[in-house]
């Protein structure tokens, strides 16, 4: 099934029997549990295009299929971004499939993760429900956040059909510092570059280097850059991806050198304490999850390693969330095995 | 349900932290919305979230509803009581439990002070970013409920922007933790979602709040202009430029007006309306933004650059002291707090003006220009029977902020006040939605109940004029 229209993908979903698979552009489809028993696919990607921007406003409303760089391109003609920049924009994830995994990249330093730039949320809940949350104004306390809740669902509770998002502008100027050093160091570099006040919009770990980006006008990222400790280097890519296991986790960011040694690569969010780790083994894997929180976003065909560890606190609550939006289970099926 | 029963079972866990004494109980009876009040059939005092966990644990053995109350600042009827039900205080958690520089984060309980943290790691050069304008008084506790923002969230992000992780107990009496060391989360963000749910959802008893550096530079100018649509324009323009300021707010005249009349902010009596913009960050970025934010200002009568941090201190003390300050203008008055697109700023002020000479009653204006969040103070006289009247006005003017395409509230929450409003801004189905979430937390609808969503029974009731509260009228606090 292929809807191109928020009542299309309302019949859709209302008019069908079984479970339903929804799918994006398919760049995280190995993200969390491998899906089990699906009926039908429900790709999103014919629902694309801007519905709503006003540059002025600094919001864009946008169809959940698009394509982020394309939205990115759009914006862009007007001086303007969404600060987000994980790595699978480059190839090709749309803006739903961003939200539905909570993806991020090193901008989530300066600017949060979807959950924080996401202000409205236009969704269809299995039984055909349009629902709507939010709305188009950045500052907004009137009634539940449900896009909050969507952030990290893998389309288990609801469809996303358009989603509202904060923009900001794009900076005049970038210019980002690599330091060589290793993770350790790294913790305390970072310690002494937000010290010194000189605000970076991405502190970065990888490749064997600490990466300091700095926005803003160009003489301001200038002298950033100068005033910041330590050498310049030509720094190699994150080889992250490339890894047979990569999962994603989270720590205090003091603890980067403890998560980092389970991995073969990491690249490592170093104030925010987010980190993609390529590991590997499964074993590897099983281990690191006995002490940080973790989604896995990849594992070898056949692999039988479970994408998620050892049940949370609120992993009750997710039951009960997923039975009240989902009670005959049509979403997404494996997607939280083991935990539901 | 049996409030005997409950009663001596809370004595037995929270020995003196039970109010039972009508006199005792009526200093519950509403929060800053102050035209709402209910006397609760009884009030516990927890000194530590066991003691939450056992009085929650109590009240859902009992069937008994409960509301949850940091310091009563809310401004929405959000921890009203029900006659039938209990109030759980929070005041007596207020232990700043740690603050960690190297990781930076604070981890306090419910009932410390906004403004506590930012001074328990003032020693580390961090601070807690979200400022709402009741800091000095208002709860973290509230803040979670509420999301609460502040003038310098243009820059910075709400709430929900800065915490990590909250200790929750669930309506059953079921501790439990949501967030957890980094944001990220392996599944659903209940997090998220759990704050701004005005203590629907259960009760915070923890909460781990991110710290920033306070920033490098301050710089912050007054800017008068000949009418608000000049100040708009030169919001627009600001923005537009690429300038994200920490903050813009906008006063009018008749609340410069007020304000001039109380506190000495150097605010020109004369003037239309008048911009605060500040602006923070690394010393070259924010000097050269500056230059260019005063060219912004072209159309400006008038521009006065703090010079110090005191003038700056001047300048924010009268705009803080704005609400207030409008006593002085009006016997009574209703707060509002609406939203609207940035762009349709002119064209909400315009149409406030007219709706409120059509009524006959003065609105003053003071408010969030940057984030387009309004807050418009409808004056009246009860005593010259305009209540009525100006309530009509209030309600219609958050109506037309939904109507602009904006929201029903930027900060202040719905809570009781603004329940009857919401099918304005949400159809049925986005409202029985948003009580899926609700009724997984909390099937039996035990925990503050009637709040958030319209019920028949709330929507037939009337509210009650802005009365100021007893800190704010003793000038303990302040409010945006």
């Amino acid at each position: 099934m292929k809807p191109t229209s928020l009542a299309e993908l309302r019949d859709a979903v209302r008019d069908s029997t079984g479970t339903l698979l929804v799918k994006g552009a398919g760049t995280a489809s190995g993200w969390a549990g491998t899906p089990t028993g699906v009926d039908h696919e429900l790709e999103t990607t014919g629902l694309t295009g801007i519905v709503a921007y006003n540059p002025a406003d600094m919001t864009v409303a946008v169809r959940a299929g698009t394509r982020f760089s394309k939205l990115q391109e759009e914006l862009a003609a007007n001086g303007q971004r969404i600060a987000l920049d994980p790595a699978r924009v480059q190839a090709g994830a749309t803006v739903g499939g961003l939200i539905a995994t909570a993806d991020s990249g090193p901008l989530r330093h300066g600017y949060g993760g979807p959950r924080d730039l996401l202000i409205g949320v236009t969704m269809v809940l299995a039984d055909g429900t349009v629902a709507r949350s939010g709305g188009h104004v950045i500052k907004n306390v009137a009634g539940y956040d449900l896009g909050k809740l969507l952030c990290g669902s893998f389309g288990t509770l609801g469809v996303i059909a358009e989603a509202v998002l904060r923009v900001h502008p794009l900076p005049p100027a970038t210019r980002t510092v690599s330091i060589p050093c290793d993770v350790t160091e790294a913790v305390e570099l970072t310690g002494r570059i937000l010290e010194a006040r000189l605000e970076p919009a991405a502190l970065e770990w990888y490749g064997g280097a600490l990466h300091a980006r700095y926005e803003g006008l160009e003489s301001s990222v200038e002298l950033r850059a100068a005033a910041t400790p330590g050498g310049t280097v030509d720094h190699e890519a994150s080889r992250v991806w490339d890894g047979e296991f990569v999962v994603r986790c989270g720590s205090r960011p003091s603890q980067l050198p403890a998560v980092a040694k389970h991995a073969t690569a990491i690249t490592s969010s170093v104030a925010v304490g987010v980190h993609t780790l390529a590991v590997d083994s499964a074993t590897a894997v099983e281990r690191l999850r006995d002490e940080f929180e973790l989604t896995v976003c990849r594992r070898p065909a056949g692999s039988d390693l479970p994408a998620w560890g050892r049940p949370h606190p609120a992993v009750p609550l997710m039951r009960a969330v997923k039975q009240r939006f989902d009670p005959a289970g049509r979403l997404g099926p494996g997607r939280f095995a083991p935990w539901f | 349900m049996s409030l005997d029963a409950l009663r001596d079972e809370l004595t037995e866990v929270l020995r003196d932290g039970v109010i039972t004494d009508p006199a005792h109980l009526r200093t519950y009876e509403c929060d800053a919305l102050t035209g709402y009040r209910v006397v609760p059939a009884l009030v516990a005092l927890p000194r530590d979230a066991a003691q939450v966990a056992a009085a929650v644990r109590a009240c859902a053995a009992h069937g008994v509803p409960f509301v949850a109350r940091g310091a009563g600042t809310g401004l929405s009827g959000g921890a009203l009581p029900t006659a039938d039900g209990i109030v759980i205080s929070l005041q007596r958690l207020r232990r700043v439990v740690d603050v960690d520089p190297v990781d930076r984060r604070a981890t306090v309980e419910p009932g410390v002070t906004n403004l506590d943290i930012s001074l328990a790691a003032a020693r580390y050069g961090l601070y807690y970013s979200p400022d709402p304008s009741s800091q000095q008084v208002c709860t973290i506790g509230g803040n979670v409920a509420e999301n609460s923002g502040g003038a310098h969230c243009l820059k910075y992000g709400f709430t929900a922007n800065h915490i990590l992780a909250i200790d929750v107990v669930l309506p059953d009496g079921t501790p439990t933790r949501l967030g957890g060391d980094a944001p990220h989360q392996a599944g659903y963000d209940l997090l998220g979602a759990f704050v701004g749910t005005e203590g629907t959802l259960g009760i915070v008893t923890g909460v781990v709040v991110r710290l920033l550096h306070t920033p490098a530079t301050v710089r912050t100018l007054v800017a008068d202009f000949d009418s608000t649509k000049d100040a708009g324009d030169a919001v627009t323009a600001i923005i537009a430029a690429g300038i994200l300021p920490a903050a813009i707010e906008m006063m009018d005249n008749l609340a410069i007006q007020a304000v001039n009349a109380t506190v000495d902010a150097g605010f020109d009596p004369d003037t239309a309306a008048l911009l605060i913009v500040e602006l923070d960050g690394p010393a070259d970025e924010v000097q050269a933004r500056f230059t260019e934010l005063l060219e912004k200002c072209t159309r400006a009568t008038r521009v006065t650059v703090a010079r110090d941090a005191a003038h700056r201190a001047q300048i924010w003390q009268g705009r803080k002291a704005a609400f207030a300050a409008v006593g002085r203008l009006s016997p009574n008055y209703f707060v509002q707090d609406g939203v609207v697109p940035r762009t349709r700023l002119g064209e909400a002020l315009t149409r406030i003006a007219a709706m409120g000479d059509a009524a006959g009653i003065r609105v003053a204006n003071v408010f969030h220009a940057g984030d387009g969040n309004l807050h418009p103070l409808v004056l009246y006289s009860e005593a010259r029977g305009e209540h009525d009247r100006a309530e009509a006005l209030s309600t219609a003017i958050a109506e037309l902020c939904v109507e602009l395409g904006g929201s029903l509230s930027g900060e202040h929450g719905i809570g009781t006040d603004k329940a009857c409003s919401m099918p304005r801004m949400f159809s049925a189905d986005d409202l029985a939605t948003m009580q899926r979430l609700r009724a997984a937390f909390d099937p039996r609808g035990l925990c503050n109940p009637g709040k958030v969503f319209p019920t028949p029974r709330l929507c037939g009731e009337r509210p009650g004029p802005y009365r100021p509260h007893p800190l704010e009228a003793a000038g303990v606090i302040e409010r945006l």
